[in-house]
């Protein structure tokens, strides 16, 4: 089925663009680009505004600076029912909707393609992340792990949220345009 | 931000007769600023692609940015406290009409700088420090010369009210002395001054680093880039002489110079910002960088295999994507020469080039203004960076980390980073300069301070051991 809308929350982060292009080019979709701050307004406003807001096909959490706690308004998104995708800090807001936390990486990764073992087959990978998954929320499976076993990726049992920690949208990952079908795929969207 | 711009008149270029070398165009070029005032955009000769040269003379108009009705109109990046949604939006599209009417709607290219703090009010970044220059500069010319020097060719635009254009044949004509900035082993007049001072010092400045690392650690940057700022006496200096001889001693793709009033601004960079030509779009972010032992093989391998190097590489790799993808179609940008190696001073730098095509109804200069400052001397992600920035460097920036920009037309723009820049004041003799580094996860406090000052060796022995 073919995706219409896409809306893209933006957390001030400097490779939001490049996950609106990848996005664009390998779903066909209309992205669409909120800053959180507008989500934050329309939650606070509620009606129409928040309607108008969520009325998208697919909800995307960009990656971004911080840590999920300075982003409380995404918890709203949980009871929306709209199919959510979270990159990096994005898939860490999706555990912790869940219930779960988040903790500094020993060491921290950041421009460095890795070569993940998914479905098969070998997979290169872009992770930018001081943060990672530490206690995993309820209702969420790993898909994916490193082979030092940080959490790349993961899904609700029941709900349509999945996360990567890794940047499908890097020109260092090998092929973007599979991680974003895998996951329309999964959020049946 | 994407209204339909007036169409410049536009003012036809002549080639001139007959072809000249990249030196003999820089003796005139440097004789026309002595004796002209001209402002100068200068190539230094080993630069793949960076080939073209411009003086320009005369100029008819200037677009200050700093007048009150720009800064003071609720400008969100000074009035925290006002700031509704929209406004920045609404600002940043005030300033890019401004710049664009001035570059587009009157003939002839625009040549000038926009400096750091105007990237800090464009992303909504409160300024705190008093700046010396205005936000930035740009103005237009009755009379402008471009050289390149690949093929030897010299251009000429001229408007009608042009006076210079004797000198300018004059020049060309090659009835010019020899000009003595651009020899070596000339005496200059400078007398070495005091050890400059530094916004930071070495404890203050790998303290800084210390405290970038715990930001990185806790997930607020990636990589940023900090600097520090030097002062100096230079009593004596000709300023003009010695843009010469650094031109000929350490050359760069990107030289300029740019007097305004008593300060003269130098600038020596290696760094292309971004280029545009008929709507296709480079940027050349470098990271990376390598001293050159003396007598010692260039490690090129050691450079482009260090994880470290590699890392600060791909992350501005990936920032300068977004920042172009902004105002590129889909589906156009893409990496190419990843990691290349070239040599500018006994450092050696990795680069990259990323290109995009302008989308329909986005300019060269959205796409500037979009981009500003340059995400190789900010860090990633760009905002937090530059806020982080703000609280550990207690000097402004100024024109050092801004932009050099050349604006031809709509779909027509080169520019570079404003990185080992310097700042001459001729009524207190001083110089001004500043240099910095990427700092990453895996980055040494000490080694940060030492590549810093590498950077800054160039106007450190400049100004000091080497002409003295």
């Amino acid at each position: 089925m073919p995706v219409g809308r896409i809306t893209l929350f933006d957390n001030n982060d400097s490779f939001t663009r490049n996950l609106e292009h990848l996005l664009a080019a390998s779903t066909g979709a209309r992205v669409r680009i909120e800053p959180y701050a507008a989500l934050r307004r329309a939650r606070d406003a509620g009606g129409a505004p928040w309607r108008d807001l969520l009325d998208a096909d697919l909800l995307v959490i960009s990656p971004g600076p911080g840590a999920p706690d300075e982003y409380p308004a995404y918890a709203a998104l949980s009871e929306c029912g709209c199919p959510v995708l979270g990159i990096c800090l994005g898939m860490q807001i999706i555990n912790e909707f869940c219930g779960g936390s988040t903790v500094r990486l020993h060491p921290c990764v950041h421009g460095r393609a890795e070569a993940i073992r998914f479905q098969g087959g070998v997979q290169r990978v872009a992770r930018y992340h001081s943060l990672g998954v530490d206690r995993l929320g309820r209702g969420l499976r790993v898909t994916l792990r490193t082979e030092h076993g940080v959490v790349m990726a993961l899904e609700h049992e029941e709900r349509p949220w999945l996360g990567y920690q890794f940047h499908p949208e890097s020109f260092l990952t090998g092929n973007g345009g599979f991680w974003i079908r895998h996951a329309l795929e999964r959020l049946h969207v | 931000m994407s209204e339909p711009c007036t169409p410049a008149r536009t003012t036809d270029f002549e080639v001139l007769p007959g072809t000249m070398g990249r030196q003999t165009f820089h003796d005139a070029a440097l004789h026309l600023a002595r004796t002209r005032g001209a402002d100068l955009f200068l190539s230094g000769p080993g630069f793949e692609d960076a080939h073209r040269s411009l003086v320009a003379l005369e100029p008819v108009d200037e677009l200050l940015l700093q007048d009150p009705a720009l800064l003071d109109r609720s400008c969100p990046g000074n009035s925290p406290a006002n700031f509704r949604a929209g406004d920045q939006d609404s600002w940043n599209r005030d300033v890019a009409q401004r710049i664009k009417d001035f570059c587009f709607n009157t003939p002839g290219p625009a040549l000038g700088w926009l400096g750091y703090e105007l990237g800090m009010r464009l992303r909504g970044v409160p300024v705190t420090k008093p700046c010396e220059l205005p936000l930035g500069v740009l103005r237009k010319y009755a009379c402008l010369v471009e050289h390149d020097a690949r093929t030897g060719r010299v251009r000429c635009m001229a408007l009608p009210s042009c006076r210079a254009l004797v000198a300018v044949r004059e020049a060309l004509a090659r009835n010019v002395a020899q000009h003595p900035g651009l020899r070596p082993g000339l005496k200059s007049d400078l007398k070495p001054g005091q050890e400059p001072n530094a916004s930071l010092d070495r404890q203050a400045y790998t303290d800084a680093v210390r405290t970038v690392l715990g930001y990185i650690r806790g997930g607020h940057t990636y990589q940023l880039n900090l600097s520090l700022a030097m002062q100096t006496r230079v009593q004596g200096l000709d300023p003009l002489t010695w843009f010469g001889q650094l031109l000929y001693h350490y050359p760069a793709p990107f030289y300029v110079w740019f007097p305004m009033g008593e300060q003269r601004i130098i600038s020596t960079s290696p760094e292309r910002f971004l280029q545009v030509r008929q709507g296709h779009v480079l940027a050349q972010p470098i990271k990376g960088t390598l001293r050159v032992a003396p007598g010692r093989p260039a490690q090129v391998a050691a450079l482009q295999n260090s994880p470290k190097e590699d890392a600060e590489l791909s992350m501005i790799v990936d920032l300068l994507r977004n920042d172009i993808s902004t105002h590129c179609r889909y589906g156009s940008v893409r990496v190419e020469r990843h990691k290349h190696v070239f040599q500018v001073d006994d450092l050696l730098q990795m680069a990259s080039d990323v290109r995009g095509r302008l989308r329909p109804g986005s300019d060269c200069l959205d796409l500037l203004l979009g981009a500003l400052p340059g995400g190789s001397v900010t860090g990633c992600p760009k905002r937090r960076s530059m806020r982080i920035i703000d609280e550990l460097e207690p000097h402004a920036r100024g024109v050092y980390c801004g932009a050099f920009v050349y604006v031809q037309g709509p779909g027509d723009l080169e520019s570079s980073i404003g990185i080992r820049t310097a700042v001459h004041n001729a009524r207190t003799e001083t110089l001004r300069f500043w240099a910095g580094s990427g700092i990453v996860a895996a980055s040494d406090p000490e080694a940060e301070y030492l590549e810093t000052l590498a950077k800054a060796g160039k106007f450190l022995a400049g100004a000091h051991d080497h002409l003295a």
